[in-house]
C-alpha cells in the first residue's frame, strides 16, 4: 500500500508540473500584454516597462519559467501583477474557503437528492417514480447553471425576501449568515450534479441488481431494504464513486459561472479573472493548487475503493 | 421682496443671480469680471453664471446641474447608519492605492477616502479641498496653495505641505504610479511652510485644478499617508488606503466588498452623514437587480447601470432613478491605413479631402450611422448622440450647436451617395468589415452592423476580443473598425489632449511607424489648437478654441463618435443622495443619508 501510494504521488508531483510548464508556457503564448491593459488608461509606457522590470517579465521567458519553479518549490506563489500586487497566496488562500463551502455544500446537497432519487429509479425500474426521477433528472441536466440561479435569485431574494441575493459570509460568522448566503447557489450548482449522479446510481443499481449474488440473496428471504442497502447499493458505489471525486474536484475550479452571479470570489473566478487579466503569476499559482485538487481528489478516490469493496487491493 | 425672504428663498436668490447675470458689456472679453473672481477657491456661482451667460450658454437649466439637478427634490435625513451599496460591473476592487487606479468605478471609492488639493463639484468646476485657496502667478506657470490647518489622517498622522511633497515624489516615479505621466508639465513642487506649497509649471496648463490636483479622477496628486505606506506596505495600502477623506477603509475583502467608517475627525464637522457604507461588487446585472430589489443594497455605484434594467427600476415605487449627462464618449474608429477608410493626410480641409474616396466612404459611415436609432436599441434610449469627444456634462465647454451642424450629422441620402461617389453604389463591391470589440460590446456592435447593413448595404461583423488583445489591436492599428470610448472626462483635455493630438496617448502608441506616421488621426491645425488652449488661463477663449477642435475633428471624421453616456444613479428611496453630491461619473457619499 505504502508503495502504491509513493508510486501515486510521484505521478500526482509529475502531473502537476507538467500542467504547470503547459500553462506557463501557453499563456505567454496567448495575446494580449497585460501592462497595457492595466495602463491604458495612465498611457504611460515608461510605467509599463518599470512593471514589466518589476515583475521579471523583462527577461527571456525560460529564465522567467526557471525563476518560477525555483520560487514555487519554496512555496513562494509570487504577487499579482493586477490591481494592488497582492500575494497570489493570499488570493488563494482567501478564495479557498469559499469555494471549499460552496463545493461542500453543493456536493452534499447533489448527494442527498441523487442517492434516494437513484435508488427508488433502479429499485422500481419503469414505474411512475423511476419515470418521474428520469424526466426530473434530464430537467436538472438541461437547465443551465447560470440560468437556474438567477431563477433563484428573483425567486427567493428579490420576491420573497427570504435569503439574500449576493455575497458570502465566512462560516466564522455564524452557520444561519453563512448558510442563507450558500444556499441558493449550492442549489445552482447542485442540481446538475445531482442529475448526472442520480442516473449514474440508476443504471449502476440496476446492473447489479441483475447479478447472480443478487439472485441469490434474494432467494434467501432478505427484505428488500437489506437487499438494496447491504448488497446492492455498496457494489453499485464504484463507478458513481469515480464520477462523485471528478465532480468534486470540478465543482472546485468549475463553478465561475454561478461564482460570478453570486459574486462569491472563489478558486474558478479568480482564475477566470486572472486570465482575463492577463495576470500570470495568479493564473499559475491557480492552475497548480487546481491540479492538486484533481489529483490529490483521484487519488482519494482509488483509496475509497478499497473501502467500498475489500477485493480491491493495492499492495501487489 | 424683502432681503430676509430672499436669504429664505434659495428660488429668489437664482432669479435674481440668474439677472445679473447678463449685467455686462458684451463687447467685454471678460464678462465684467475680474482676475480676482477667477482665483481663489473656487469659482463663484455669480462667476460661473456670467461665464455662461456670456457664452450664450445659459440658456437650459440642465447647464448647470448642481443648480438645477431635474427630478426629485432631495430631502435630508437623519444622520447615522449603515448604507449598503452594490459596485456594478466589477468582480472586485482590485485596489484603492489612487497611483494605481486605472478605472471610474475604482475612484469612485476612494474619492470617499482619499483628498486631494482639489476636488470637482456638480459642475465640474474644482472647488479647494485640503487646498484652503490659491494664487496663480507668473502668467500661469506657478501656483501657491494655502493647505487647510487641523487635517488629520484616519491614522492620526496631521496633514501637512510634506505630505504633498511626498505624494508629487511618489507619483511622478513611474515605479510607484502609473499616472507619472499626468505630472509631466509639474517642474517643481516646493514647501514655503508647513501649510503652504508652490507648484512650478513648464507651461500654464488650463486643466491643472481639473485634471492634476483633482482627488478623484486625477489620482497623481491624490494625497497618501506616507506613515501608512511605510508601515503597511504598497500592497496592503491598495486594499485599505489610508487617506484624510470622510470615511476610513476598515475592512476590504478582495472580490466580497469593502466597508468603511465615518472619519471622526474629518476636517467638516458636519461630513459624513453616514456612520458606515458598505460596498459589494457585483459583476452581474441581473443579480444587481435583484440584490436592488430585495433590499440587500440600498444605492448602485461603480459601472454605469446596465441601461436594460432602467425601465424596470423606473417603474419600482420604491426606488429612485436619477438620470444626467455624464462624462465621456464611445466612438466607432476607423483606421485610416486600411481600405476603404485610407486617408494618410487629415491636415488638408475638408473640401479637398471630400475628394478623397477614402474620406468618402468615412464620412459616408458617419453620416449613415442613424445614432437615434442605435441609442434606442443598443442604448434603451439612455445616451446622448455623440459628435465630438466633448461631452454635455462638461456644461461650459460643450457645444449645443454641434450635432446640428456637424458633418457626421445623419443624412442618410448623403451618406449613399457618399459611398456611390467613393465606388460603391448601394454598397455594391464593399469588402466585408470586421468590427472588433469586446464580448459586452458585442449586442450594441451588432446594432451598429444592422443599422449599415440596413442604411448603406454593407456588411460589418463584430469580432469579439477580450479587452487585452483589443486593446493590442488598438494600438498597433491592426483593424478595420474599433469600438472603444473614453470614460471619466471632466476637463475637456480629457477628451482632446488624450485622443485628438498626433501624440495623443492612445492614439495608434505601439504601431509601426514607418508604415503608419500617425494612428488614428492626425492634423497640426488640432494639434496647434489643443496645444494652445492647453497652456489658456482665459476659460472662454479656451472654450472657444475647444469648440473648434471639436467641429474640426468631427467633420474630419476622426472617429465615427458615437454617443455620450448618462450617468444614471439608482438607489432605493430611503436614500437621500443631495444634488450638491450629484458629481457626473462620482457617487460621493460624504452628504448622503438614509431616512
Amino acid at each position: 500500500m505504502l508503495r502504491y501510494l509513493s508510486r501515486r504521488l510521484l505521478g500526482a508531483i509529475f502531473v502537476m508540473w507538467v500542467v504547470a510548464m503547459l500553462v506557463f508556457f501557453m499563456m505567454r503564448i496567448v495575446p494580449g500584454d497585460p501592462f497595457e491593459a492595466m495602463l491604458f488608461d495612465s498611457g504611460d509606457p515608461a510605467a509599463a516597462e518599470e512593471l514589466r522590470k518589476k515583475f521579471g517579465l523583462d527577461q527571456p521567458a525560460h529564465i522567467q519559467y526557471l525563476i518560477w519553479q525555483w520560487n514555487t518549490l519554496h512555496g513562494e506563489f509570487g504577487f499579482s501583477i493586477y490591481g494592488s500586487h497582492q500575494p497570489v497566496s493570499r488570493l488563494i488562500a482567501e478564495a479557498l474557503p469559499r469555494t471549499l463551502s460552496l463545493a461542500g455544500l453543493s456536493f452534499f446537497l447533489a448527494v442527498l437528492i441523487a442517492v434516494p432519487a437513484g435508488i427508488i429509479a433502479a429499485t422500481r425500474r419503469n414505474t411512475g417514480a423511476d419515470y418521474t426521477v428520469t424526466v426530473f433528472a434530464f430537467i436538472g441536466l438541461s437547465m443551465p447553471e447560470f440560468w437556474v440561479a438567477i431563477l433563484l435569485i428573483i425567486f427567493f431574494a428579490a420576491h420573497l425576501h427570504w435569503l439574500p441575493a449576493i455575497g458570502y459570509v465566512p462560516l466564522s460568522e455564524g452557520f444561519w449568515p453563512w448558510f442563507s448566503h450558500l444556499i441558493l447557489p449550492a442549489v445552482a450548482v447542485g442540481t446538475g450534479f445531482s442529475a448526472i449522479m442520480a442516473r449514474m446510481i440508476r443504471s449502476s443499481m440496476i446492473e447489479v441488481l441483475k447479478t447472480d449474488y443478487m439472485r441469490l440473496a434474494r432467494s434467501k428471504g432478505l427484505s428488500q431494504q437489506a437487499l438494496t442497502m447491504y448488497h446492492a447499493l455498496p457494489n453499485a458505489l464504484i463507478p458513481v464513486v469515480t464520477v462523485m471525486g471528478i465532480s468534486f474536484a470540478l465543482l472546485m475550479a468549475g463553478a465561475v459561472v454561478v461564482e460570478n452571479v453570486f459574486a462569491i470570489k472563489g478558486l474558478g473566478r479568480l482564475l477566470i479573472q486572472g486570465i482575463l487579466n492577463r495576470d500570470y503569476p495568479l493564473v499559475q499559482g491557480t492552475i497548480l493548487v487546481v491540479s492538486a485538487i484533481f489529483v490529490f481528489s483521484n487519488l482519494l478516490v482509488d483509496l475509497l475503493y478499497t473501502i467500498i469493496d475489500p477485493r480491491i487491493r493495492y499492495d501487489k | 421682496m424683502s432681503s430676509k425672504k430672499n436669504v429664505d428663498d434659495p428660488h429668489a436668490i437664482l432669479q435674481k443671480e440668474l439677472g445679473d447675470a447678463y449685467d455686462f458689456d458684451p463687447a467685454d472679453p471678460m464678462a465684467g469680471l475680474t482676475t480676482a473672481d477667477m482665483s481663489g477657491n473656487k469659482l463663484t456661482r455669480r462667476t460661473v453664471l456670467r461665464l455662461m451667460a456670456a457664452s450664450g450658454t445659459l440658456t437650459a437649466a440642465s447647464l448647470l446641474p448642481g443648480i438645477f439637478t431635474p427630478g426629485e427634490a432631495y430631502a435630508s435625513g437623519p444622520s447615522g447608519g449603515t448604507l449598503r451599496c452594490g459596485w456594478a460591473g466589477t468582480p472586485e476592487l482590485p485596489t484603492l492605492d489612487p497611483a494605481q487606479i486605472n478605472m471610474v468605478l475604482l475612484f469612485q471609492v476612494s474619492s470617499n477616502v482619499l483628498s486631494g488639493l482639489t476636488h470637482i463639484d456638480a459642475d465640474l468646476v474644482s472647488r479647494g479641498d485640503l487646498a484652503e485657496s490659491w494664487e496663480v502667478f507668473s502668467g500661469g506657470t506657478e501656483y501657491v496653495f494655502k493647505l487647510r490647518q487641523g487635517v488629520t489622517f484616519h491614522n492620526g498622522d496631521s496633514f501637512t505641505a510634506d505630505d504633498v511633497l511626498y505624494t508629487y515624489n511618489r507619483s511622478k516615479n513611474p515605479d510607484n504610479s502609473i499616472h507619472s505621466r499626468v505630472l509631466n508639465n509639474v517642474q517643481s513642487v516646493e514647501k514655503v511652510d508647513s501649510h503652504t506649497v508652490r507648484f512650478k509649471l513648464g507651461k500654464p496648463q488650463a486643466s491643472f485644478l481639473t485634471k492634476t490636483l483633482e482627488r478623484a479622477s486625477g489620482r497623481a496628486m491624490t494625497i497618501v499617508s506616507q506613515g501608512a505606506i511605510e508601515s503597511m506596505g504598497t500592497a496592503q495600502y491598495g486594499l485599505t488606503p489610508v487617506g484624510t477623506g470622510p470615511f476610513k477603509v476598515t475592512e476590504h475583502t478582495l472580490g466580497q466588498g469593502v466597508v468603511l467608517e465615518k472619519f471622526e475627525n474629518y476636517y467638516d464637522p458636519e461630513r459624513p452623514k453616514l456612520d458606515k457604507v458598505t460596498i459589494t461588487p457585483i459583476n452581474e446585472a441581473e443579480p444587481l437587480a435583484a440584490a436592488l430589489e430585495a433590499g440587500d443594497i440600498q444605492l448602485i455605484g461603480g459601472n454605469p447601470v446596465a441601461p436594460e434594467l432602467v425601465d424596470r427600476f423606473v417603474e419600482n415605487p420604491d426606488i429612485v432613478v436619477n438620470e444626467i449627462a455624464g462624462p465621456g464618449f464611445q466612438s466607432v474608429w476607423l483606421n485610416p491605413w486600411r481600405d476603404p477608410f485610407k486617408v494618410p493626410d487629415f491636415s488638408k480641409p475638408v473640401s479637398e479631402l471630400m475628394k478623397e474616396n477614402g474620406f468618402k466612404v468615412r464620412l459616408a459611415i458617419a453620416k449613415g450611422l442613424d445614432r437615434d436609432r442605435y441609442i434606442k436599441q443598443a442604448q434603451f434610449g439612455r445616451a446622448i448622440p455623440a459628435y465630438g469627444t466633448i461631452n454635455p456634462a462638461m456644461g461650459f465647454y460643450f457645444d449645443k450647436t454641434l450635432p446640428e451642424t456637424s458633418g457626421q450629422r445623419y443624412d442618410l441620402e448623403e451618406a449613399r451617395q457618399l459611398l456611390a461617389d467613393a465606388g460603391y453604389p448601394d454598397g455594391k463591391g464593399f469588402p466585408e468589415l470586421h468590427l472588433i470589440c469586446t464580448a459586452t460590446a458585442k449586442r450594441e456592435v451588432t446594432v451598429i452592423a444592422n443599422i449599415l447593413k440596413k442604411n448603406l448595404n454593407i456588411t460589418v461583423k463584430p469580432a469579439v476580443k477580450d479587452w487585452p488583445v483589443l486593446l493590442e489591436h488598438f494600438q498597433k492599428m491592426d483593424f478595420d473598425m474599433l469600438r472603444v470610448g473614453s470614460g471619466g472626462d471632466y476637463d475637456p483635455d480629457d477628451g482632446v489632449v488624450d485622443w485628438m493630438q498626433t501624440s495623443s496617448k492612445f492614439n495608434g502608441r505601439n504601431r509601426d511607424k514607418e508604415k503608419m506616421p500617425f494612428g488614428f488621426f492626425s492634423d497640426p491645425e488640432v494639434d496647434a489648437l489643443i496645444a494652445e488652449q492647453s497652456a489658456m488661463a482665459d476659460i472662454e477663449k479656451r472654450r472657444d478654441i475647444i469648440h473648434k477642435v471639436d467641429r474640426l475633428t468631427s467633420d474630419k471624421v476622426a472617429s465615427v463618435f458615437l454617443y455620450h453616456p448618462k450617468d444614471i444613479l439608482v438607489h432605493h428611496k430611503s436614500v437621500n443622495f443631495p444634488a450638491v453630491s450629484r458629481i457626473p461619473g462620482l457617487v460621493d457619499l460624504d452628504r448622503t443619508t438614509i431616512s
